[in-house]
């Protein structure tokens, strides 16, 4: 059986405080084969090939490479064995160029006039065109890594694998950071990787470059393996099934949608990022109170730079921003809270909270500058305490020393519930939701999402943007789907299935409707 | 996992995180202390001896003898006059520090104000009543100007607030000598000449009963800004913001702080500080200006502040002790026959030490962590397990 | 002539010490480590080297040059060994750097001002706060010397101009052309590459933080032998500020950086000479001190978008953190 295997992983199974990433997976991977872990976000995938480069140790389980059990303790040991892996965040030097990126840590020497060692760069620039060459990676080694695209970048991930003279490639959702064009020309790459006698996992929750390319996919739900199958001879359909059409176990009791006026208007909204790309293209979309807005999409495809840009986080390059009739397309970040926009960011820890104050301060945060917590510019301490029991009790947030807790030491739930709490109780006409339930457990997540219908119901919009699809399908009553920056399709909840909703965000379908 | 009884009382006395602002700062004290024990032992002379003679020098301590019209009083009210630039320094890089920024401009703004006051008003024929305060309001005015600009330079353009500072520091620096050499030197002492005493913030030999004393006005304003700094910080609006800029920029400009035009401020008052540093040690208690230097308490304040953990009344108390230390040192050298140097090398020491301050404290709540994370580990599996 | 004369050889004696400060301040922050702590490095290397010139002079016949080879070698080793506390502080502790770095500028001044005073009196057994050095002989290139203008670069030599070159040369080699110094500037640009790469991090910024100490101590014992033919305390000029204004004004690039101290040192010495010139007060050349760092912040304020800084500068890396 071992000696069918290139690598094979035995019972692996990975704990982190709370989660179990991995749950006895045994799987194995033939020599030559284009192999996918295919899964929803945090359902394993990526911890699993982490393991197997390395950054990881399993809890329990074993790993062979070339039928050898091996104790893969570090990258550095994974590159030894001819593994390498090209992660979603490149790990590239930006004022090298390609060649000095390629050949970094393991550089080759020549002696100038015979006594100085110097770095070959010349050499390794023929040496690395030579590669490039090979499988038709078309990348000019000379150039600085600042000057190249995303796409090019992670071609020379790739080229420092293969200089490395890597036998088995991990691609963990290579694809996430492409344009269509570049996905197609990424997938020739791995194809000629593989016609090459290159062994590649690919790491992806995208189904149609699934069966463009591999041989074999082995499904991730959740932390277990669901099921290995063979690509060519399984439909698209029968893999998304396995994937997301399990039953949904985040059934919520949604009460009959009640619409009110328009409270959110999106009018041919641009954003560009720090580099002056465009990231939201041409976005239009409203929302009218008591209606969950959601927007779907795969990661990184402009939507939370739509959030930032109705709370004024980021700049309108174009189009414009109206709440309730009012134009806050130029307004200040707190003109908007006053005028009715709350704002659940994406990223908890790092924006959402201020981690070295205590539960009552962060309760404040957004009331702390107005009466009845601040008169004439002296804070009401007392007032903070007061709202902050006032929130805890309301909203059960659990905290070992009650609102003085500093809040790093609590636990992620309840910094959300804290966030939540502070933001409902703003009033807002408008609720922002992002990735309001990434990384909690169960039972939160089944609390906030309560909340967020409760808020549906009291008459507030809300838009809300996730990555989850049960969770969009469970709580949304109009659904926009966002690809590449742009809405492909807006359409009432109960119109699309979740399949279709899955392909719009792939991008499989393009502009209906 | 085994924890050796040591470590275990070391961790134990360093305490939590809340205890660690006091614990730490002391321990580095009591390192550096020790250090220089050793310094005198190898030089074979008593440490105990050596330190109660620096708390006798600065007035602490009875001496043995004085002169005519000294006492342990005129001492003391010497000390306190050396004391109040460095109070205001340290407080002027605790401003600045809570909204997460460097003032390593200090020296440099208060030479300027020092140097601003002194062509303006100390050699004025103003009466006492109008100058002193005209002194005050002038060194703060510079003082708040400069760093102001330093803030404005990285809300603008970015600059580093370190460089600018840096910058201007040695501006400032060449200007003033130049302005002083050539248009204020006096000929024997080669520094500016000795404002009036209209002017000077600190009453020189001033009899009080049978004595003569220096009697550092500055002081008294130096202890109100220590209560308006703690006052600010701890109740008001403005501090509230700094403090959540300090902590966390990203969530202070996600709750609606103006983060740009709090940068400006917070820099305006650091700098405010530093002027009124500068004015109390140059119109005050050093009474003229030396070209060609950069005095050393913006810079010594930087790690003064540090070791005060830039609270106001951790401030009061670091700066004491580097102030005792200093001035202490010259009858601790007459006394016990070292070189009065050895006492900018215990501060500079002290200073170390609680530089590393921030590693103990991570060796420290590391340790702690680890004892938990093992805790919820082991708990996390055994309920695995009754699970399956 | 002779003032255009003196200008150079005077600017050229001045930039170059500033210049090998400056390219040990580039290798630390190339490598991620902000490094404010230049001025007590130079500072601790002046003194050690001094004190081991003042050790072995009595070794030598009275005019021997090797006491300043010798003071030059130990000024490297003592600052390195110096330096090792920024090191620790910076890479191992992960304290702040900019602390750090003042904070070893505050305990170099003391202790060299300390052991000074305290090794004069007791072991060469006079008070003093100075290690008198002998002057050291200058010389001038035959031949080339006499060209007009040009010839005053072969001028006047002091023998450490010569070293400083060589040194110079050598660690542009390292830093551009070696393994080490490519590990080095990807430390300073992403770290994680680095790391994944398989090369410590932390033991190559251990690495630059020591080249830029022993740098900055044969800065500082140059500095003495050419600006006083002694180490006292007023070696703190804030000469090691200078070195990181230059640096910046280099962009952090060997070339450019001496292209930074030369205008650095001719301004100096300019000044200098044209105060003389004019017969102007000799308080103005402190008026032209003042250009090197007024240039180097409008360079700043005008250039802030092709100045850039190291992008890891200052960042304490952590392994852990992905």
């Amino acid at each position: 059986m071992s000696d069918e295997y290139i690598v094979e992983m035995r019972h692996i199974t990975k704990r982190f405080p709370g989660i179990v990433a991995n749950d006895d997976i045994s799987l194995g991977i033939k020599k030559g084969e284009i192999f996918v872990l295919l899964g929803e976000n945090g359902a394993g995938k990526s911890t699993l090939m982490s393991m197997l480069f390395g950054m990881y140790e399993p809890d329990e389980g074993e790993i062979y490479v070339r039928g050898k059990k091996e104790h893969i303790s570090s990258p550095n040991y994974a590159t030894r064995l001819n593994i390498g892996m090209v992660h979603q965040h490149f790990k590239l030097v930006q004022n090298y160029t390609i060649a000095e990126n390629i050949i970094l840590g393991i550089e080759p020497k020549v002696r100038l006039g015979g006594i100085l060692p110097v770095v070959d760069i010349k050499g390794s620039n023929k040496r690395i065109a030579e590669l490039s060459a090979r499988y038709g990676l078309e990348v000019d080694p000379t150039q600085k890594i600042e000057d190249v695209n995303v796409s090019t970048q992670q071609r020379v991930e790739i080229l420092k694998m293969l200089y490395r003279e890597a036998e088995i490639l991990i691609f963990d959702e290579p694809t996430a950071v492409l344009t269509p064009q570049e996905i197609d020309f990424l997938l020739q790459i791995i194809r000629n990787l593989r016609d090459g006698g290159k062994t590649i996992i690919l790491i992806t929750h995208k189904l149609e470059e699934i069966k463009q390319v591999a041989d074999r996919c082995a499904i991730l739900n959740r932390g277990r393996l669901i099921d290995v199958l063979d690509v060519p001879s399984t439909s698209t359909q029968t893999m998304a099934n396995l994937m997301v059409g399990r039953e949904v176990d985040l059934t919520v009791e949604k009460n009959p949608a009640n619409f009110g006026p328009e409270v959110l208007k999106v009018s041919h909204l641009t954003v560009k990022n720090a580099d002056h790309f465009p990231v939201v293209k041409d976005v239009s979309f409203s929302v009218r109170g008591g209606e969950v807005f959601a927007i779907a999409g795969v990661s990184g495809n402009g939507q939370t730079e739509i959030a930032d840009a109705i709370a004024g986080m980021l700049e309108a390059e174009e189009g414009s921003i109206t709440l309730s009739g009012q134009d806050i397309t130029h307004a200040t970040v707190r003109e908007r809270e006053e005028a009715g926009v709350a704002y659940i960011p994406e990223d908890r820890q790092s924006v959402g909270l201020i981690l070295d104050f205590d539960l009552a301060d962060n309760l404040g945060l957004k009331n702390y500058y107005r009466a009845p917590f601040c008169n004439r510019g002296i804070l009401n301490r007392a007032e903070f305490l007061r709202y902050g029991k006032e929130l805890i009790d309301r909203y059960d947030i659990r905290s070992g020393q009650g609102v003085q807790t500093v809040v790093r030491s609590m636990s992620g739930g309840n910094q959300q519930k804290a966030i939540i709490a502070r933001e409902i109780d703003q009033d807002c006409a408008l609720m922002i939701f992002v990735q309001p339930t990434r990384g909690l457990d169960i039972g939160a997540i089944e609390n906030i999402h309560r909340q967020i219908l409760a808020e549906r119901d009291k008459g507030r919009a809300v838009l809300l943007i996730s990555l989850e699809l049960d969770e969009i399908m469970a709580l949304a009553d109009t659904i926009g789907v966002i690809y590449n920056g742009e809405l492909l399709k807006t359409a009432p909840a109960d119109s699309l299935t979740t399949n279709e909703v899955g392909q719009f965000m792939m991008g499989v379908k393009q502009h209906e409707g | 996992m085994k924890v050796n009884p040591l470590k275990r009382g070391f961790l134990f006395l360093m305490g939590d995180e809340k205890r660690q602002r006091i614990s730490i700062p002391l321990f580095a004290i009591v390192l550096s202390l020790l250090a220089g024990s050793v310094v005198l032992l190898i030089l074979g002379k008593n440490p105990l001896v050596a330190f109660t003679s620096f708390l006798q020098g600065s007035g602490l301590l009875p001496k043995a003898s004085y002169a005519g019209k000294k006492s342990m009083l005129t001492d003391f009210m010497s000390l306190v006059n050396a004391w109040t630039p460095m109070l205001f320094a340290s407080l002027s890089v605790a401003v600045a520090f809570k909204s997460g920024l460097f003032n390593i401009g200090v020296s440099g703004q208060m030479l300027l104000s020092g140097l601003v006051a002194t062509v303006t008003v100390g050699y004025s024929d103003l009466p006492a009543v109008v100058a002193k305060p005209l002194v005050v309001i002038i060194g703060m005015a510079v003082g708040a100007a400069v760093a102001a600009l330093i803030g404005f330079l990285k809300h603008k353009w970015n600059i580093n607030e370190v460089v600018s500072a840096i910058m201007l520091n040695y501006i400032f620096r060449y200007a003033g000598s130049f302005v002083i050499k050539y248009y204020l030197a006096d000929p024997v002492s080669r520094q500016s000449k000795a404002i009036n005493a209209s002017a000077r913030l600190s009453l020189m030999d001033t009899p009080v009963g049978d004595l003569k004393m220096e009697i550092p006005l500055g002081i008294v304003l130096a202890l109100v800004a220590v209560v308006l700094v703690q006052f600010l910080f701890q109740k008001m609006r403005l501090g509230f913001e700094f403090r959540a800029i300090g902590a966390n920029p990203k969530a202070a400009r996600y709750v609606g702080i103006n983060v740009g035009r709090n940068l400006v401020v917070t820099m305006a008052l650091s700098g405010a500080l530093a002027g009124l540093a500068g004015v109390t040690y140059y119109l005050g208690y050093y009474g003229s200006i030396q070209p060609d230097v950069l005095i050393s308490t913006g810079f010594d304040a930087i790690a003064v502040s540090l070791l005060g953990n830039s609270n106001p009344i951790g401030i009061i108390f670091s700066s004491f002790l580097i102030t005792v230390i200093d001035k202490g040192s010259t009858y601790m050298s007459s006394t016990v026959g070292v070189r009065q140097e050895i006492s900018s090398l215990i501060t500079g020491l002290i200073l170390l030490f609680a530089a590393c301050g921030a590693f103990f404290s991570y060796l420290i709540n590391r340790s702690r962590q680890r004892a938990r994370d093992a805790l919820a580990q082991s708990t996390s599996a055994q309920g695995k397990g009754e699970q399956a | 002539m002779t003032i255009l004369n003196t200008m150079i050889i005077d600017g050229l004696s001045f930039a170059l010490p500033l210049f090998i400060m400056a390219i040990g301040g580039i290798y630390s922050e190339r490598s991620g480590v902000t490094n404010l702590a230049i001025e007590g490095l130079q500072g601790m290397g002046a003194f050690s080297g001094a004190l081991a010139a003042t050790l072995v002079s009595g070794m030598f016949a009275a005019g021997s040059q090797a006491p300043m080879f010798i003071a030059m070698v130990f000024a490297m080793l003592g600052a390195m060994i110096y330096s090792l506390i920024h090191a620790v502080l910076c890479v191992k502790f992960k304290a702040n750097q900019v602390i750090s770095g003042v904070v070893i500028n505050i305990l170099a001044t003391a202790l060299t001002t300390f052991l000074t005073s305290q090794l004069n009196a007791t072991v060469f057994g006079a008070p003093s706060n100075k290690f008198v050095l002998t002057t050291s002989t200058r010389f001038s290139v035959p031949g080339i010397s006499q060209i007009p203008v040009v010839g005053a670069v072969f001028t006047n030599i002091y023998p450490f101009e010569l070293v400083i070159v060589v040194v110079a040369l050598v660690a542009w080699y390292v830093l551009y052309k070696t393994r080490f110094g490519m590990h080095l500037r990807a430390c300073g640009d992403n770290p994680h590459a680095v790391d994944a790469a398989g090369v410590e991090v932390g033991r190559v910024r251990f690495g630059a933080v020591m080249v830029s100490g022993a740098l900055s101590g044969l800065g500082g014992i140059c500095f003495a032998y050419s600006i006083s033919a002694q180490f006292s305390p007023s070696i703190y000029m804030g000469y090691g500020y200078l070195a990181i204004a230059a640096l910046i004004f280099g962009n952090w690039q060997i070339m450019p950086t001496l292209g930074a101290c030369l205008i650095f040192g001719l301004a100096r010495s300019g000044g200098f000479a044209l105060t003389q010139v004019l017969g102007l007060p000799s308080a103005f050349s402190d008026l032209f001190m003042t250009l090197p760092y007024l240039i180097t912040l409008l360079l700043l304020i005008f250039f802030s978008k092709s100045n850039r800084a190291p992008r890891a500068l200052g960042e304490i890396y952590d392994k852990g953190k992905r």
